[in-house]
């Protein structure tokens, strides 16, 4: 089933003549509304008269992750706070998070596209969903539980983590759907065979996952695992959340819903349009969005697009699963890590120095962390519990930075390479 | 006065002590005595060895990070019970004991033991008024 075929199923035409007015009535808002955009668009000597089609988005200035992080927490919305229904909120790379605010129409809108997305994977009123997504500032649960009570599937808001519950539910309940990230998935499936529960006994028939990059061969090995199709959801809270885009049953590129979220693919360096079908950045335009739009922001998610209409009768464009990224940040157990925030993480312990290293790794279906870090004179004691003390110290420090559990290692003066330019500061050992 | 103890930050790698003791080999510098314990990932490398300011200066010129101390010795009587003297003694007046290794003098045939207490001068003061032998320099 198609949830809203008018709109998924648009000629380019009639999308384009859409978008180019949405585009201009976006501009105008932010521009009357957000001094942010209003300088920038100054200061690019432009006025909203400029914008006459969405051909002109290319004129307009680039929103970056770093911007909101400068606006933080409300500088961006371009609606007075009474008309704010909800926030959410993402780690940001310094402590505070990025945030992100919704009119109720942005919630009806956010409903409206995973919704889209639950058609895609094929669910419909009659299908048990188990949402296993954090529920909290993070966008993936509460977005998810929205769209799919908006298809009028039956939620079980469980939430991420507490596996035997959800194995216990799954078999109870009898869901049908699960949403949540690949790697949760793929961990329950290994929970579903080590519990000697046969797949026979679950209802399952699809799973929605997203919120972190997942390879063709863990998706087999999911599917195998739960006896299910895999699809794959994207989004990111800057934009809306999950829903931005999801696979269908064609499973070949995601479908963006792109009379809400105009997408460009820009050569990260000159970022100039690239070819469809040319790997570059994707950049965001949200055109329908009142509580916060965003003019071309910078996803750094790397990815292809495809305007061909697809099988499954949908017109809108695809996108292609995301290559990888145009900056160093790293996807752990679903949490967004940058190496500088590891960094600054070390500077606020005094006796570490910032010579470290990620070596960042897969065992079995979790992800690790190990953070290695320099040994200093003037922090090496000659006792071990001395030592170890110091090694709990940045541990603190940075998971309360991270979010997550990492590993400690103390590594001996002048291991870790020093380099002339950009440092490497990254082991990437997974494989995705 | 007393005996230098040295020790170096290790990491349990294949190698890590071949390098330290190739630079003492480079400056010769002289072993008295070695320990390391079981380690996870990172350890100390404990010694005693002929020149310590130098070896240190030496470790220091290629990156290495040590540490010198000094380090309670003591050279008990050579017969059954002695040791146990000493523990008792320690235990008694409620001085804790970290580590222990042991080296022998080759001039004389000696034993001496080194020992990591909590209270370094205490320990001392209190094993010299009960006739234990404290090695206060080494030669």
């Amino acid at each position: 089933m198609i949830w809203n075929e008018p709109k998924e199923c648009m000629s380019r035409d009639e999308r384009g003549k859409e978008q180019s007015q949405r585009l201009i009535e976006v501009v105008n808002r932010v521009y009357h509304n957000v001094p942010f955009y209003r300088k920038k668009m100054q200061e690019a000597g432009l006025e909203p008269g400029d914008i006459k089609d969405i051909t002109d988005i290319e004129k307009l200035p680039f929103t970056t992750k770093n911007d909101l992080r400068e606006n933080y927490p409300f500088g961006l919305f371009a609606v007075p706070k009474s008309e704010i229904v909800r926030v959410h909120a993402s780690s940001g790379t310094t402590g505070k998070p990025i945030v992100v605010g919704y009119s109720r129409k942005d919630i009806e809108l956010f409903s409206e596209v995973v919704a889209r997305a639950y058609c895609c994977v094929g669910a419909t009123k009659e299908d048990i969903v188990q949402i296993a997504y954090g529920y909290g500032l993070f966008t993936g649960g509460l977005g998810m539980h929205y769209g799919a009570e908006k298809l009028g599937a039956a939620v079980v808001p469980i939430s991420g983590g507490n596996t035997s519950k959800q194995l216990a539910l799954m078999q109870d309940f009898g869901s049908t759907i699960l949403a949540c990230t690949p790697s949760y998935a793929a961990f329950l499936s290994e929970a579903i065979e080590e519990a000697g529960i046969d797949k026979k006994d679950l209802s399952l028939r699809a799973g929605i996952f997203g919120a972190e990059p997942w390879s063709n061969e863990m998706r087999s090995k999911i599917e195998a695992g739960l006896g299910i199709v895999a699809y794959d959801i994207y989004g990111l809270s800057e934009i809306i959340g999950p829903g931005v885009s999801c696979s269908c049953e064609v499973q070949d590129g995601l479908h963006i819903a792109e009379d809400h979220f105009y997408p460009e693919i820009l050569n990260p360096e000159t970022l100039k349009a690239e070819k469809p079908g040319t790997v570059g950045e994707l950049v965001f335009t949200t055109i329908t969005k009142e509580a916060m739009p965003l003019l071309r922001y910078r996803t750094r998610d790397l990815a292809s697009l495809n305007y061909d209409p697809c099988a499954c009768g949908r017109t809108n464009v695809r996108m292609s699963k995301i290559q990888g990224r145009s900056d160093d940040m790293l996807i752990i157990r679903g949490v967004n890590v940058f190496p500088s925030q590891v960094e600054s993480a070390l500077l606020e312990v005094e006796e570490a120095k910032p010579h470290y290293m990620l070596i960042v790794d897969r065992v079995g279906t979790m992800d690790t962390l190990e953070i290695q870090v320099e040994i200093d004179d003037r922090y090496f004691s000659d006792e071990m519990a001395e030592l170890n003390k110091v090694r709990q110290k940045i541990k603190h420090r940075v998971e309360s930075i991270l979010g997550i559990s990492v590993t400690i290692n103390l590594v001996e003066h002048k291991t870790i390479a020093r380099s002339e330019g950009k440092a490497q500061r990254v082991i990437d050992k997974r494989k995705i | 006065m007393g005996v230098k103890q040295l020790s170096i930050f290790v990491t349990n790698e294949k190698g890590t002590l071949a390098d330290v003791t190739r630079i003492f080999r480079e400056h010769n510098i002289d072993i008295r005595a070695i320990s390391v314990n079981d380690t996870v990932d990172y350890g100390i490398l404990r010694t005693v060895v002929s020149d310590p300011e130098k070896a240190m200066e030496e470790l220091a010129k290629e990156g290495i990070v040590s540490k010198l101390s000094n380090i309670l010795t003591v050279n008990p009587v050579d017969e059954p019970g002695s040791l146990n003297q000493i523990f008792t003694l320690l235990g008694d007046h409620d001085i804790n004991i970290e580590y222990i290794y042991s080296f022998l003098v080759r001039e004389d045939g000696s034993q001496l033991f080194v020992l990591k207490v909590d209270d370094k001068d205490r320990a001392q003061t209190l094993l010299e008024n009960n006739g234990v032998k404290i090695i206060k320099e080494l030669y």
